[in-house]
This record gives C-alpha cells, sequence and structure tokens, in this order.
C-alpha cells in the first residue's frame, strides 16, 4: 500500500502523463479461493472497482452521464466454487506496465483473492470453450469401485439432468457438455477426486454444481450427514474449443 | 473455516454474510493477547458493517495492542436453522471462535425492536441470558448504544451499560479487565463493583434495587453500595478533532446498507425537535473542523477506494462550515470520481448552490422532514420550518429537472387533532401546485409526491417522554382520515406499521419489569423484530400478558410529571428541568430557538466540549 497521502498525489501524477487514446485492454488472471468462493459475480465486480481505485490504476471511465470503468471478466463463476484461473480486462488510458498494475493490485488484496498475471491480451473471452476442475468428493461409502461408478456415470449418455436457463427449466441430457471425467479414490485421505472438463463457453455452459447433483441422484453420495460429508470445486484452468489453455 | 462449513455456507442465502475474510479485517495472535472482545451487531451484516459507530470503536479496542476486538453479526433465519440443526454456535467473524471463548461480549443497542436479537444471539452463543445466571466462567455482556439511554427493559440480561460514547470507556474496561485478571483479583463480581465504582459513564444494573408503589409506578433507586455513582452520568469525547479515527475500513465484499465513506461531521444537534431523543442524547453539539475533515475525508478515499462520500451527522446542514468544506472536497472529489452525499437536508437550508455540490440530488428524488401538517403541530414539536421554507426548497428542487418528492410525517403527536392531519394533504397538495408554478420544471414529466407518515413514539430523554401514545385505534382513524383525504393520484400515501410502534413505545419506556417478557419472548423464538417478515403482533401481546405486562401501562399511559422514571438513574447531560420547560412551551406552542440562536439551558454544556456552540458551563 502506498503511504497515507500518497495515493491522491499518484493519482494527480498519473492524470499529468500523456493519455492513451484509444484506451489498451490489459488482462488480469486471478485466484478466486477460500472465503472468496461465497462471493457473487455481482459483488466481486464491485469490489474490483474499489480495488483498482485504491491501486491507484489509471483505469478508463467510459464517457457520458455515469461515467464508470469497464471490467469483463472471463467465463462466469458460481457462488461456492473456487478458481485459480479466472480472467478480468481492465482498460487503461495512461501508461502503466503490467508488472506494476499486478504488484499494486496485490498490496490491496488478500490471498483468497490474489492477481497471478498481468498482461496485454493477444487471445479474446469468447475463444473460451472449456474449463477444467478439479471436485473432491468426501462421503461415507467411498472406495475405488464408487470412483469407477462415478466415471462411468458422467460417460454413459443419456444424463438427464433439470437445467434453469433464462427461459425456464428444462431437462437436458449433460453428458455432451462434459470432455473428459477422471476419478481417483484416495486411500489415506478417503476421498475420491473428480477431473472434469466441462462446456464454459458463451452459448453453451455446465455448472459443476449441477454435475455434483447428478452424481449426488444417481450414485447416492453425499447423502449423508452434512458436517461430515462435503464436496469442493475448485476450476483449474480454462480452455479453447480445442482443448488448449486459454490464456 | 473448516470443510463441513462449506456445506452448510453453500445451502443457504447471501453465503458471504459469513464468509468472512474480508479485506482491512483485523487479525491477531490469540495467545498474544490479554482480552478478547466480541463486539456484537444485534442485526444482519449488511446493517451491522454499514454502522459508523461500530467501525469506530472497532479500531479504538483493536488500537489497544494487548486487546483484540472481532465482529459478529446475527445469522439471517436460514442460517440460524442450520445452526440450531447441526449445533454449531454463534461465531465471530475473524477468528471464526464461538463467543463463549470471549472475555467482553459487547452488544450495540440501535434500536428497541432488535431487543429480541440480542436475546437471540445470547442463545446462540450458549451463553445463559441474564447476568444472574452467568458465573466467572462466562465472558462479560456489554451493552450500549442510544438505547442504553433507558437501558432497563434489558438490565436483567447485561453485567454493564456504557452510557454515551465508548471511545474511551471501553479501552478502560478492557485495561481494569487485563490489570485484575493479572493481578490474580479477577471475579465477575468485583470487577462489576471496580467498574461501577472507577469509570464514570459504567451503569451496573446489578447494583442497583428497585422498588416500586403499588400502582406499578417506580418508588427509587437504590444502589447497593455507597461507593457507586446514583445517577450515571453520560461519557463524551469533548474534542472531536482530536477524538479516534478509524484510519481503516474493513471493506465488506458483498454490498451493504451504507456501502460509502461516512464521513462524521459533528456530534449532537442544534435543533430540539421535541420528539427527538438523539437531538438530545447527543448533546453538546461538537464539531470538527474543516480542515481535520478535509483530511480524514481524503484519508478513507485513499484506504478504502470507496466513490461515495457521505456526511453523516444530524442535520447536517448546521454545520458551521458547510460551504468550506464541500468546497475543499470538491477540489479533490470530481477528478477522482467521488461524489458528495448529505443524508440529512433542512427545507430551510436547501439552496440551489447546495445542490449542485451532492449527488444525491443526481437521482430525480429528494427527501424533506416536515414531520406535521400544520405550522401550529410544527411549532408544538419545534421543528422551525415553515410552508414557504419547503415550498421555496422544493421549487428549487423542480427547477433544476427534478419531479420527485418524499415528504416525512408523524402522526399521534400530543395536541395532535383532525386539523393537523388534514394539513398533511394539504401541503402535499400545496407541494403538487409549486410543481406546476414553477416555469423551469421538467414539462415532460408528472410531479411524484410521497408522504411516508410513521407513528409518534414517546422516548426517554424528550420533552414528549412523558405523553401518551396514540391507542392503535386512535392512529388507525388517523391513517385512514388521512388516506380519505388524498384523492390527488400524482400523491404516494404510505404508514409506517401501528402495532410496531406501539411495541416499540413499550420497550422504549420500559422498566425491569419487562425483563420476563423478552425471556419468554426469545424461548418462542422471537427475533429479527424490526423486519415486517418476523414480527407478530399478537404474539407479542401473547407474551406480554402472560408475564402479566399490560402494554398500555408503558405505551398508552400519560406519565405523571413527578413520577420516577425507568431512565432518571442516567443523566444524559441535559436536565429534566429543561426536558419540563420544553414540554410546557410545547403545549403553549411556543417554540424554542435553536442552540446557534440562542442557549436554553439544556444543562449539557457542563459536561465540556470543543467547537461547540454553547457557553461555557460555570463552575
Amino acid at each position: 500500500m502506498l503511504p497515507q497521502g500518497e495515493k491522491l498525489k499518484e493519482r494527480a501524477h498519473l492524470r499529468t502523463l500523456p493519455e492513451l487514446n484509444p484506451p489498451i485492454t490489459v488482462r488480469l488472471k486471478f485466484r478466486k479461493v477460500g472465503s472468496l468462493q461465497y462471493i457473487s459475480h455481482l459483488d466481486l465486480q464491485r469490489t474490483f472497482l474499489r480495488v483498482l481505485v485504491r491501486a491507484c490504476i489509471p483505469v478508463w471511465y467510459t464517457k457520458g452521464f455515469n461515467p464508470h470503468p469497464k471490467l469483463v471478466f472471463s467465463a462466469p463463476l458460481s457462488v461456492g466454487a473456487q478458481s485459480v484461473y479466472e480472467f478480468l480486462d481492465i482498460r487503461i488510458d495512461r501508461a502503466m506496465e503490467p508488472s506494476e498494475i499486478k504488484e499494486r493490485l496485490n498490496r490491496e488484496l488478500t490471498e483468497e483473492l490474489f492477481i497471478e498475471d498481468a498482461y496485454l491480451p493477444t487471445s479474446d473471452f469468447s475463444q473460451i470453450g472449456w474449463a477444467s476442475y478439479e471436485i473432491k468428493l468426501c462421503s461415507c461409502g467411498m472406495n475405488a469401485e464408487k470412483a469407477e461408478e462415478l466415471k462411468q456415470t458422467l460417460t454413459a449418455s443419456p444424463l438427464m439432468m433439470t437445467k434453469r436457463t433464462k427461459s425456464g427449466e428444462k431437462e437436458v441430457d449433460i453428458i455432451p457438455l462434459i470432455r473428459s471425467a477422471e476419478s481417483v479414490f484416495d486411500e489415506v485421505t478417503g476421498q475420491i477426486t473428480l477431473t472434469a472438463v466441462l462446456r464454459a463457453s458463451s452459448s453453451e455452459y455446465l455448472n459443476p454444481e449441477l454435475l455434483v447433483t447428478a452424481l449426488k441422484d444417481h450414485c447416492g453420495i453425499l447423502c449423508g450427514d452434512p458436517m461430515n460429508e462435503w464436496y469442493s470445486i475448485l476450476r483449474t484452468s480454462v480452455m479453447k474449443e480445442d482443448g488448449t489453455l486459454f490464456a | 473455516m473448516n470443510q463441513s462449513m462449506s456445506n452448510i455456507l453453500k445451502s443457504v442465502t447471501r453465503p458471504g454474510r459469513y464468509s468472512g475474510g474480508e479485506y482491512g479485517q483485523i487479525i491477531k495472535d490469540k495467545t498474544k493477547v490479554k482480552a478478547r472482545f466480541a463486539f456484537c451487531f444485534p442485526d444482519t451484516y449488511e446493517i451491522g458493517m454499514s454502522n459508523l459507530g461500530m467501525r469506530i470503536l472497532y479500531g479504538v479496542l483493536n488500537a489497544e495492542e494487548d486487546v483484540w476486538c472481532e465482529r459478529v453479526y446475527d445469522p439471517w433465519l436460514d442460517m440460524q436453522e442450520k445452526m440450531v440443526e447441526h449445533h454449531l454456535p454463534l461465531r465471530a467473524c475473524e477468528s471464526g471462535d464461538p463467543l463463549t471463548e470471549f472475555d467482553m461480549v459487547g452488544f450495540t443497542l440501535q434500536y428497541e425492536m432488535s431487543y429480541t436479537n440480542v436475546l437471540n444471539m445470547l442463545q446462540l452463543a450458549d451463553i445463559p441470558l441474564r447476568s444472574a445466571e452467568r458465573d466467572d466462567r462466562f465472558p462479560i455482556i456489554i451493552g450500549g448504544g442510544p438505547c442504553a439511554y433507558n437501558p432497563e427493559p434489558v438490565a436483567d440480561f447485561f453485567d454493564l451499560f456504557n452510557i454515551g460514547e465508548g471511545e474511551e470507556m471501553l479501552p478502560e474496561l478492557c485495561r481494569l479487565y487485563i490489570r485484575m485478571k493479572e493481578e490474580g483479583r479477577y471475579t465477575k463480581a468485583d470487577y462489576l463493583h471496580e467498574a461501577a465504582r472507577t469509570i464514570p459513564g459504567i451503569y451496573v444494573p446489578s447494583l442497583y434495587r428497585v422498588t416500586y408503589h403499588a400502582d406499578g409506578t417506580i418508588e427509587a433507586y437504590t444502589p447497593l453500595y455507597d461507593d457507586i455513582p446514583t445517577k450515571i452520568t453520560k461519557r463524551i469525547m469533548t474534542d472531536m478533532d482530536t477524538s479516534f479515527f478509524p484510519k481503516e475500513v474493513v471493506m465488506p465484499y458483498i454490498e451493504t446498507v451504507h456501502d460509502r465513506v461516512m464521513l462524521e461531521v459533528f456530534r449532537g444537534c442544534i435543533r430540539g425537535c421535541r420528539f427527538c431523543q438523539a437531538g438530545i442524547i447527543y448533546r453538546p453539539v461538537r464539531e470538527k473542523s474543516p480542515e481535520v475533515l478535509n483530511e480524514q475525508a481524503k484519508c478513507l478515499f485513499e484506504s478504502t477506494g470507496y466513490d461515495e462520500i457521505s456526511l453523516t451527522s444530524l442535520s447536517i446542514s448546521d454545520y458551521t462550515h458547510l460551504e468550506e468544506l464541500t468546497d475543499s472536497l470538491l477540489s479533490w472529489t470530481d477528478e477522482n470520481m467521488v461524489s458528495l452525499s448529505l443524508p440529512s437536508l433542512r427545507v430551510d437550508s436547501f439552496t440551489k448552490e447546495l445542490m449542485d455540490k451532492i449527488a444525491t440530488v443526481r437521482s430525480s428524488s429528494l427527501t424533506f422532514a416536515p414531520e406535521a401538517g400544520t405550522q401550529r403541530l410544527r411549532d408544538v414539536i419545534n421543528k422551525n420550518v415553515r410552508e414557504e421554507d419547503l415550498l421555496r426548497a422544493v421549487g428549487v428542487a423542480f427547477a433544476a429537472g427534478k419531479n420527485a418528492v418524499k415528504l416525512y410525517f408523524m402522526s399521534g403527536l400530543p395536541t395532535e387533532t383532525d386539523e393537523d392531519i388534514l394539513g398533511i394533504a394539504e401541503l402535499a397538495s400545496h407541494v403538487i401546485d409549486a410543481y406546476y408554478a414553477c416555469p423551469e420544471r421538467n414539462k415532460a414529466k408528472k410531479p411524484q409526491v410521497t408522504i411516508s407518515v410513521s407513528c409518534f413514539i414517546p422516548k426517554p430523554f424528550t420533552p414528549f417522554q412523558w405523553e401518551a401514545q396514540d391507542t392503535m385505534e386512535q392512529l388507525a382513524r388517523k391513517q385512514e382520515l388521512l388516506g380519505g383525504a388524498i384523492t390527488d393520484r400524482k400523491i404516494r400515501y404510505t404508514h409506517h406499521d401501528a402495532k410496531v410502534s406501539r411495541i416499540e413505545a413499550v420497550l422504549a419506556r420500559g422498566d425491569r419489569r419487562l425483563a420476563d417478557a423478552l425471556e419468554l419472548a426469545c424461548h418462542e423464538g422471537f427475533k429479527f423484530d424490526s423486519w415486517d417478515e418476523c414480527f407478530d403482533y399478537d404474539k407479542w401481546i401473547s407474551v406480554l400478558e402472560r408475564t402479566g405486562i399490560d402494554p398500555a401501562f408503558y405505551a398508552n399511559r400519560a406519565f405523571g410529571l413527578d413520577e420516577v422514571l425507568p431512565w432518571d438513574i442516567i443523566d444524559c447531560g441535559v436536565t429534566k428541568e429543561f426536558l419540563r420547560r420544553e414540554r410546557d412551551r410545547a403545549y403553549g406552542e411556543t417554540t424554542t430557538p435553536n442552540c446557534r440562536e440562542a442557549c436554553s439551558g439544556c444543562g449539557a454544556n457542563r459536561l465540556g466540549g470543543e467547537r461547540t456552540c454553547c457557553p461555557k458551563a460555570k463552575n
């Protein structure tokens, strides 16, 4: 954090730098883990608006009656899911090195919401096709057979689930929305770790929560005491249509 | 947070209320601190996180190196169900530790209807409700805030109360606690006695015996020791420029009620509206200087990144240096995309110049509070606002393109007649007329006047503290009378629920005998009574009946002028004689000048204070 009284000076200084016209886009890759998994998309957006101000980033404001910075997030993440692979595109109108932006932001953030990287993007969020997740399941009756059963369930079409969309509820087969699914039982922890690559394009999206619900419904897991049985969802990466890593 | 909590959090609404981890929260090594303080706000996270007093006191306590103050809020209904189902006790935000592990648990009492939440939180924390049921193993339960000026209805549940401003008192309480622990002479009983004896402003209810007359009124308060005060005088911070100011704020991730910089400009109010408790208990007026405020605003902007600064004080336009302050703020806020807002505007100070400076006016609606419909009644309540002032103020707003005005009124005020009620409708239609009379109005829009009418509640430490509240039948009749008088569809009329107001009156003017009723209410699951979806009048009446309480005794009875009042044990600085004089003037329909025009001798000046308008008190 800049010392008290320094930030207004810094902001005034930034305003004296030559203006970038048009403004340039800087991509922030960040993680959203721990207690931050319970923060909704809208709240995250409001949080970033303040953090950008605190960090003295020369963000570009829209012109007009109600000027505001333009923030564009990559594939949405549902409440209750963590991620180490999130993206936010911001626009700046004065020159600042991406590394400096990253450093400044991290001074105003906690470890649970942390900028991993900042750079000038060469890709577009519309190219995102898939997201990879690590889902940990802790439930009674976990063993290697169960792990196999879960995997089978996620590969045998059709697996009909009720999906909530803007136009109401509808029954869909979620198998085509799953690119791959692996399931491993760990003797030591007694947990099953599911690694799954799910559809995450702008037109089709499979919420990992729905996948967990499917397994609950079809394989009888996570039906016991919620204080002893739990699951966690971690997004580990996002990919382009062809399965290569998106950056 | 452990994994099992994650299941619970995934199943409740707005889990961000409970997940903690906010930027700016203060984490200390609990093995190194000597006193742990749980600061509880008895309402939801969104409301509690917006409370300026809590922000200040959180900072004050954590400034003590060996004290760790954490925050606690009342979990919403769905979360409470889960907690009960899985035997999860109430926990503090920062450490996640249950309240029973704390040395002190403080509650801020902001409104009477939150009393059931206080008990509900103690219950969720597995802490016995009554002070008498808690031995040395339990934390000391502390109350403070505006409702502590009549702490009697909840006196049996608290170990002690802070009367007045807590910036010095709370650290003093912690220091005493640590000292007695270190010297190995801590017992709860000794601690309470020592606090009452040595720390000004501390009220330990268990050290005072209350006796009653046969007619149910109070006979006397008798201290159990002769070395504790017979009346507890409130504490104030005399110099607001040097009083503790929280440079950092715990930043909520989820949206809260007041998600902005709150800049406290001054304490107190020069006005003296006769129904208003805040206008009396926060006296004397103590201003901060504009230079200090400008620096504090800069500091908060830098540490929070908020894009709005709200100047929060009672009747903000009474600030002596308002223009100087807004000018110096605007010299840097505009270019940093920060807007200013003033939450409390008086019609007599509302000008075009002021409106141009503030953001609240960028929306299409403005709010004013004439409080009563006729000049006669406005004189009775000492509102000191004239119809001309209101019409001039709305004229300024209409000329600037606004078309919506919200007007606050009160019904059931002392001496009120039907004429006064009908005057509300008339005043509203004059505002509509003013719209069409305004040549610069936005001709594309129709005017919209919203009248919001609340019920008068007699409050302790006001000139109207002795008055009877209208019965529900009277209030209902008046509400209907007004509803029938409003025929213009450009006028929208809403009114408060008279049932809530009646229970609030009982709790506001209650005494210790209400403890049984509140305890029963808690056992029957009462909570969030300030929320419409939770308040149940019939259940309240049932609880009061079963514990032998007649609500009319507290709400609808005119208290005797010579009666010992439950709050007579407290000295708020303003004398009872002054309140009595003001009551007489109210009945004489005579107004009283504001503190800046002339001193009316309320007595608060003996508490001292810098940058006040009070004459220096004679020693």
